[in-house]
């Protein structure tokens, strides 16, 4: 088949998603174009319909979802022509998905479900070797099961698999978000050369602006099921032309410098069909103006190549972004006083594991710092934590809470347990799991006040439910239905219910969107001065810890490979891995 | 709310039907054992729509007010069994260790015995009766309640909701039975449906043996037995308490099925 230069590979206008059995409208009216050799980002929060763009555009909508519009891919119409579609699909149109622990058959070795998408002809030792070859795997990995393999082992092999057809469209659903940082790196670079030199079309569906830019000639940026913005990915960049964007990517902390105030989106991202006939980002917008509320606002023009959903566009363009205030870094405040933890020598080996998940380490907060833990899955960091509340057992070493030392915290007598169990409390990563789908909201937090031995009442429910910024009828309700920053906001409020000394986050912003992500941060920033607690601040993420903590550890493999003040680190790293890290945090293009 | 489908909403019906029998059959049929020597065994015909047993008793009538002992003695098992297997599990998943050994192997032991042989062995030797079938079947049926409710423990007590509830100092006590217990009541409540079903068979295969209910008595069980040697003079006599006991074990298990699913459902739009 062949295509001119200028017709786009993929074409989509007008697309529109449904549910049939509510007639509810998830998705409207959105348009994109991608030519060969070059690469689109769309980018978008949760639930901001992205993963749902690329389903219907590829028919691989979930059961009772209806697709409007019409779709294009490499010139034939398949909107009408499922028949056509399934042709093209693993051939000239290939899918890679999220979650490289998932994607592949773990009974069949890698050779084979590589095989799987050749051409029938092609199916040779050398072919799939060559293919291999190509994700910079070596040809000996064929004859291995995808258990033997390591993440982004297994992403390099799911890529191959999505090759296999030779495709001229590749679509990619966030590819390198399961993965640990420097793997994402690797990864990316590696999608990126082979779709060069393969001169696809590629798509790019990712959550993450750094990841987006890095990646992308063109971004798309969605919301609420809508296009709030289009254009070449530099430009947006440099004078986002919606709101939205500016937020999203004012939202982004910076590594380079800690911010006195992230600035964050307030509120969350509303349903599609809750904000048809009017601009969806009103309710969160400063610009908002009565005529954002009038009408849905149409993708205009908004410079070459450009176009942007803001009614406001040239009040927008017009103005510039306020820039954030740079704090000054704060004074380390290490070796002063007492410490409130002192952990020395800490070892915890699992059972049945190669190495320790923690061989000796030694770390130290005092009273009211903000101390972190850097480190990639697998370092440590969360063993670490466990340990210090006790879910966690060690082998060996000392932790010394506020006066008490303990190893296993379950073995101290009930009154000791009671004492630090009341002064170090924990936020956890996931804010769907970590409340009790059954019970509401208030009884939660009633229980945690008791716990600490106050009275629980309605008053002092509503008055932590407001610490945290939540309104007191929220206390009714049960977690489901509230968004993500709403129940981490509940999981804090819970934590800090006894005002304890100490409190760990445990990647406690790791699993929300950018813009909630700021409001969490800021939170806890407050929540650290107004109850005057330390903080030990865990995460993979170097730009949030800049933001947040004073000191901090860098986590590897169960060792510690490098600590002082966080500002220090990140600016001059001396460890190798360190500077790895910092390596793999995704550059825009230039 | 989703309508329920067809087959479902059949099953509900039949179960309305038991269970109306079950709890009013004194009421609607007082003298179901009013036998008739006169007329004896005959085919269904007029006054008597599914005929009349050797004992002139109308086989209609026997079988609504059979319903009583069988559905209600089903219940007594599944209920107990749970009761039993949620006592059992929930310490056993929640606590592991030790706990978790003791009846775990307590379970194997148990289900290593073949149900139905000891529960004939142990009626017979005690006399039978109808609350010792219903006792013998509740012992055989905790094993399998217990491994169940103890899978799903399992399952919940790795989550973080768990653990910050052990980070508040709770006891256990508490933590298993306020936070884990209600997130495994759907899990537990199907499986008693289906136990439901599972006792109606074995109750009234004890009765068919004569170890359940006394002779004569309206029992579903008891009756098929009684009337098992005129399936060529009036084969509805035997049929018939025969299909209500399949159809109401169908019922129960589409019925318990769907509720399954529904919470299912429920649990992953949380």
């Amino acid at each position: 088949m062949s295509i001119g230069e200028t017709k786009p590979l993929i074409d989509v206008r007008g697309l529109r998603v449904g549910r049939a059995a509510d007639g509810r409208t998830l998705l409207s009216d959105v348009s994109f174009a991608v030519e060969a050799g070059r690469s689109l980002a769309i980018v978008g929060e949760s639930g901001s319909g992205k993963s749902l763009t690329v389903r219907a555009t590829l028919g691989l909508l979930p059961a009772g979802l209806v697709a409007q519009g019409d779709v294009t891919l490499a010139g034939r119409p398949v909107s009408r022509d499922p028949k056509a579609l399934r042709a093209l699909r693993g051939g000239t149109v290939s899918l890679l998905l999220q979650d490289p622990f998932t994607l592949l058959n773990p009974l069949r070795k890698v050779g084979k479900q590589i095989a799987d998408g050749l051409a029938r002809g092609k199916r040779t030792p050398a072919e799939i070797a060559r293919r291999l070859a190509e994700v910079g795997l070596s040809a000996d990995v064929a004859e291995r099961r995808p258990y033997e393999l390591s993440g982004g082992m297994r992403q390099r092999v799911g890529l191959a698999c999505a090759l296999a057809g030779d495709p001229t469209i590749l679509i990619a659903d966030e590819p390198t978000t399961a993965l640990d940082v420097t793997t994402q790196a690797e990864v990316l670079d590696l999608i990126r050369r082979v779709q060069r030199e393969r001169g696809m079309a590629f798509v790019l569906i990712t959550h993450d602006l750094r990841v987006a830019f890095s990646m992308s000639d063109d971004v798309l940026v969605l919301y609420a099921g809508r296009t709030a913005e289009t254009g070449p990915a530099a430009a947006v960049r440099a004078a986002p032309r919606h709101p939205y964007t500016r937020a999203l990517l004012a939202a982004e902390p910076p590594l380079d410098r800690r911010l006195t105030v992230i600035p964050s989106i307030p509120g969350t991202v509303p349903a599609h069909d809750a904000v048809l006939g009017r601009c969806g980002f009103a309710d969160r917008c400063a610009l908002a103006g009565d005529a954002c509320r009038d009408g849905t606002p149409e993708p205009r023009p908004a410079g070459p190549g450009r176009t942007s959903a803001c009614v406001r566009a040239d009040v927008l363009a017009a103005t510039a972004p306020a820039e954030p205030e740079t704090a000054p870094e704060p004074e380390p405040a290490e070796g002063s006083g007492p410490a409130l933890l002192e952990i020395s020598g800490l070892i915890r080996t699992f059972r049945g594991a190669k190495r320790p998940a923690l061989a000796g380490i030694d770390l130290r907060v005092g009273p009211g710092e903000a101390v972190g833990i850097v480190g990639e899955s697998g370092s440590g960091k969360t063993t670490l934590a466990r340990c210090v509340v006790g879910l966690e057992r060690p082998d060996g070493g000392a932790i010394t809470f506020d006066g008490t030392s303990y190893g296993d915290l379950r073995a101290l007598p009930k009154g000791e347990r009671a004492r630090v169990l009341r002064g170090v409390q924990m936020v956890f990563q996931d804010p769907y799991s970590s409340l009790n789908p059954v019970r509401s909201v208030g009884a939660v937090l009633a229980e945690a006040l008791r716990a600490a031995g106050r009275d629980g009442g309605k008053a002092e429910v509503a008055a932590l439910l407001d610490l945290v910024g939540l309104r007191p009828d929220v206390a009714g309700r049960p977690p489901a239905g509230m968004s993500g920053g709403e129940r981490q906001r509940v999981a804090i409020a819970r934590a800090v219910a006894g005002r304890p000394r100490l409190l760990i986050c445990d990647e406690s912003v790791s699993a929300l969107d950018v813009s909630v992500q700021a409001q969490i941060l800021d939170l806890l920033a407050d929540l650290r001065s107004s109850l005057s607690m330390a903080l030990l601040f865990i995460t993979h993420d170097l730009a949030v810890v800049r933001q947040i903590t004073d000191r901090v550890y860098v986590l590897a493999s169960g060792h510690c490979r490098e600590s002082g003040p966080t500002a220090q680190i990140l600016d001059s790293p001396t460890d190798p891995y360190t500077r790895a890290l910092l390596a793999s945090v995704p550059i825009p293009r230039p | 709310m989703r309508l329920p489908g067809p087959a479902v909403a059949v099953a509900l019906l039949v179960l309305a039907a038991t269970g109306t029998a079950a709890l009013f059959g004194g009421l609607l049929v007082p003298d179901a054992t009013a036998q008739d020597l006169t007329t004896g065994i005959t085919f269904p015909g007029p006054g008597h729509p599914l005929g009349t047993d050797e004992l002139g008793r109308d086989v209609l009538r026997l079988l609504v007010a059979g319903a009583s002992t069988a559905v209600l003695g089903a219940l007594a098992v599944s209920a107990g069994s749970m009761l039993t297997g949620n006592l059992i599990g929930l310490p056993a998943g929640y606590l592991g260790g030790r706990a978790d050994a003791l009846a775990m192997r307590w379970a194997d032991l148990m289900l290593s015995i073949p149900a139905l042989l000891v529960a004939v062995v142990v009626a017979g030797v005690m006399g039978g009766g109808y609350w010792l079938a219903i006792l013998v079947l509740i012992v055989l049926f905790a094993p399998t309640d217990a491994r169940v409710v103890r899978g799903a423990v399992l399952e919940q007590r790795s989550r973080a909701y768990v653990e910050a509830a052990r980070l508040q100092n709770l006891t256990s006590w508490r933590i298993m039975t306020r936070h884990v217990w209600p997130n495994i009541l759907p899990v537990a409540l199907a499986n008693a449906f289906l136990n439901f079903a599972y006792a109606l068979v074995s109750l009234a295969s004890l009765s068919f043996l004569g170890l359940g209910v006394a002779a004569g008595s309206p029992d579903w069980g008891r009756t098929l037995s009684d009337n098992k040697g005129q399936l060529f003079a009036n084969p509805w006599a035997a049929v018939a308490p025969g299909l209500a006991i399949i159809i109401t074990a169908a019922a129960v298990t589409v019925v318990g099925d769907w509720l399954q699913e529904r919470a299912e459902r429920r649990r992953l739009a949380r």
